[in-house]
């Protein structure tokens, strides 16, 4: 029973996929630089290792703000987000996950009568400024670096572009790292509190109760990649202002440099010893950094080719997000609670402490880590057998076209 | 990932060999006109056949390089327009190579005192073809110069309707001598050395669109 309440951190997680992650490719995918295949099967990589090696410090962040505690809590908020992602996502909207599932959290702690920490919210808010300028601000200097090189380089054009495509895919594959590492806090973090399982021993490496949950999360979200980011891709590349295929290599970089800056432990530690303050460890809105970027680039080449209409469309949409979030959140807790009789959350003294929480968390049963053990390697292996099968079909398909090709040039000749 | 493979490299070769191609083609065409003037059949008749042969050879990499482009998704913005340009300049040895037909299979009679008037108009449409390729060339390598090198290429289309309007008006209005037909067949082979410079002049304007497209 206790597993199922992770469907909807799965579904939320399948969302994210289908929605931000869309955003890390899909200004090359949107410039037809690379294929839709191949952008989706390094993001579905990527994303999995970045939530798995790096999602913990993004996930305290969200924590602090407001710890669901009971699993039932969990269940509904991440449900909540995650139906507010999807509905956007129809509308082929590139919604912020970050904005859904902090407008979730406060509606559990409205409907809980927890404290909302004023200054988490600020610093998570204050991303949804900060985050955009300075993917415009590392957007519009990298394309001018670009473009210098471009101008003074004398490489032929060709040559260039199988460069940028080259970059696009090491880059996508770290942003994709990146967004694997900043936004698993959004599908799982309203977990990690309520869950605690054995360790999971891989042989090479050993998985923790928190990594086990990214796991699962970074699974869901290369799901939504692969099934459902096409359409959002394609919004991203070409809607708001046609990119050209350098202009798609530094939005990429720009929003990889955004993400790896918030989620960054390393980074942060380094401005510490340089006297310098802390970088916050906070979730970004990938959706809001790659518009941000996009508008930068689209403001420095004039500002005459931006489509405004797509844009306010946007922007209302990031509005709506955290309040829909929040009301859908507030009112499925009161139903959760009144009619299915399911626990969802206690008033807790004073701001939450996300080490404290863990300590109190649920324990599981045993057998809940043997479960999740199998699931685990069994979504794994169908995961290899994927893309075993996709490698396979690519092959195929590029051995009969060379043997078509060879027909049509004995037949000239 | 073109960069890993050989693709990249060898469009590359692709592309600069159908330039030379063109190039070559030219440069036969003004000794294939030169040897008809002179009488020299036999050295025209040989350059017929080099034309020939670089035009199939021009068709074959225009395919290959076009096929190359989508198959591999080489250049996806601008591979329409790199594809017209390829075209437009192998309409250029499409037109050298049924011009010299014309010679050919029409033998017509130039009289010796046009001689010079022929070569003018063939070496300043040949010239306009020949400052399209190093523009073209440009493109692909510095983009920023393509639209300087175009002008050359105006210049000599000019100077060719310039010098081939005075033959037409020699032909018509000063040779009392020749019948009219004589008079419209030269003036139907002006017309189609002219083709030269007009087809070079409709690739030098897709050029300078794309490098303006390129640069901004």
């Amino acid at each position: 029973m206790i597993l199922l309440f992770l469907i909807s951190g799965l579904f939320l997680g399948w969302s994210l996929g289908a929605n931000d992650a869309a955003n890390v490719f899909g200004s090359a995918v949107g410039s037809k630089m690379v294929s839709f295949r191949k952008a989706a099967i390094i993001a579905s990589i990527f994303v999995i290792l970045g939530a798995v090696i790096q999602g913990a410090g993004a996930s305290d962040t969200l924590g602090r703000l407001g710890a669901v505690n009971a699993i039932g809590g969990s269940f509904t908020v991440a449900l909540a987000a995650a139906i507010t992602v999807y509905i956007m996502t129809k509308f082929g909207l590139p919604v912020s996950t970050t904005q859904a599932i902090v407008g979730a959290i406060i509606g559990w702690n409205l409907f809980t009568g927890n404290h909302t920490d004023g200054r988490t919210l600020t610093r998570i808010v204050s991303t949804w400024i900060s985050g955009p300028v300075l993917g415009a601000v590392f957007a519009v200097l990298l394309y001018i670096i670009l473009k210098t090189i471009k101008k003074n380089s004398s490489l032929h054009l060709i040559r260039f572009e199988s460069y940028i495509r080259t970059g696009l895919l090491i880059v996508g594959a770290f942003g994709a790292y990146s967004l694997g590492a900043n936004n698993i806090a959004n599908v799982m973090g309203v977990f990690v509190p309520a869950f605690n399982l054995q360790d999971l021993n891989m042989g090479l490496f050993t998985l923790s109760s928190a990594q086990q949950l990214f796991l699962l999360g970074g699974l869901a979200i290369a799901a939504g990649i692969l099934t459902y980011s096409k359409k959002v891709m394609e919004t991203v590349g070409n809607n708001i202002v046609e990119l050209s295929s350098e202009a798609a290599l530094v939005t990429v970089l720009a929003l990889t440099m955004v993400l790896f800056i918030f989620s960054s432990t390393w980074l942060s530690s380094v401005f510490i010893k340089f006297g310098l303050p802390p970088i916050p460890m906070v979730p970004v809105s990938s959706s809001q950094v790659i518009i941000g970027c996009v508008i930068g680039i689209g403001l420095y080449k004039g500002a005459r080719n931006i489509n405004f209409r797509i844009l306010g469309e946007i922007s209302a949409g990031w509005i709506a997000t955290p309040i829909f979030s929040g009301l859908l959140a507030f009112v499925s807790l009161f139903f959760v609670k009144n009619i299915f009789g399911i626990e969802v959350g206690r008033l807790t003294e004073s701001v939450p402490d996300v080490t404290i929480q863990n300590k109190q968390a649920t324990l599981a049963n045993p057998h809940i880590s043997d479960i999740m053990q199998y699931l685990i390697l069994g979504l794994l292996v169908t995961g290899i057998i994927v893309l075993l099968y996709y490698y396979l079909l690519e092959r195929k398909k590029k051995i009969e076209f060379q043997k078509s090709e060879e027909k049509f040039w004995r037949n000239i000749k | 990932m073109a960069v890993f493979t050989r693709t990249t490299k060898n469009l590359i070769l692709k592309i600069d060999e159908f330039f030379d191609n063109i190039e070559l083609g030219l440069l036969v065409f003004r000794e294939g006109v030169k040897a008809y003037l002179e009488k020299d059949m036999e050295t025209f008749n040989r350059h017929i056949r080099k034309v020939e042969l670089l035009e199939s050879n021009a068709d074959k990499l225009q395919r290959s390089i076009e096929n190359e482009m989508i198959t591999h998704s080489i250049l996806p913005q601008h591979r329409s327009e790199v594809s017209s340009l390829i075209d437009s300049l192998d309409e250029i040895i499409d037109t050298i190579k049924s011009s010299l037909n014309e010679f050919s299979i029409e033998m017509p009679d130039i009289p010796a005192s046009l001689n010079h008037n022929f070569v003018s108009i063939m070496e300043a449409s040949v010239c306009a073809g020949e400052e399209l390729i190093p523009a073209a060339r440009a493109y692909f390598k510095s983009p920023y110069t393509v639209r300087e090198k175009l002008l050359k290429v105006y210049y000599f289309e000019s100077e060719t309707d310039k010098v081939s309007r005075n033959t037409t008006r020699i032909i018509f209005q000063e040779m009392k001598d020749l019948d009219l037909a004589h008079k419209a067949h030269l003036r139907y082979i002006i017309h189609h050395i002219e083709n030269i410079s007009d087809n070079a002049q409709k690739a030098a304007d897709l050029l300078s669109a794309m490098a303006i497209k390129i640069v901004m």
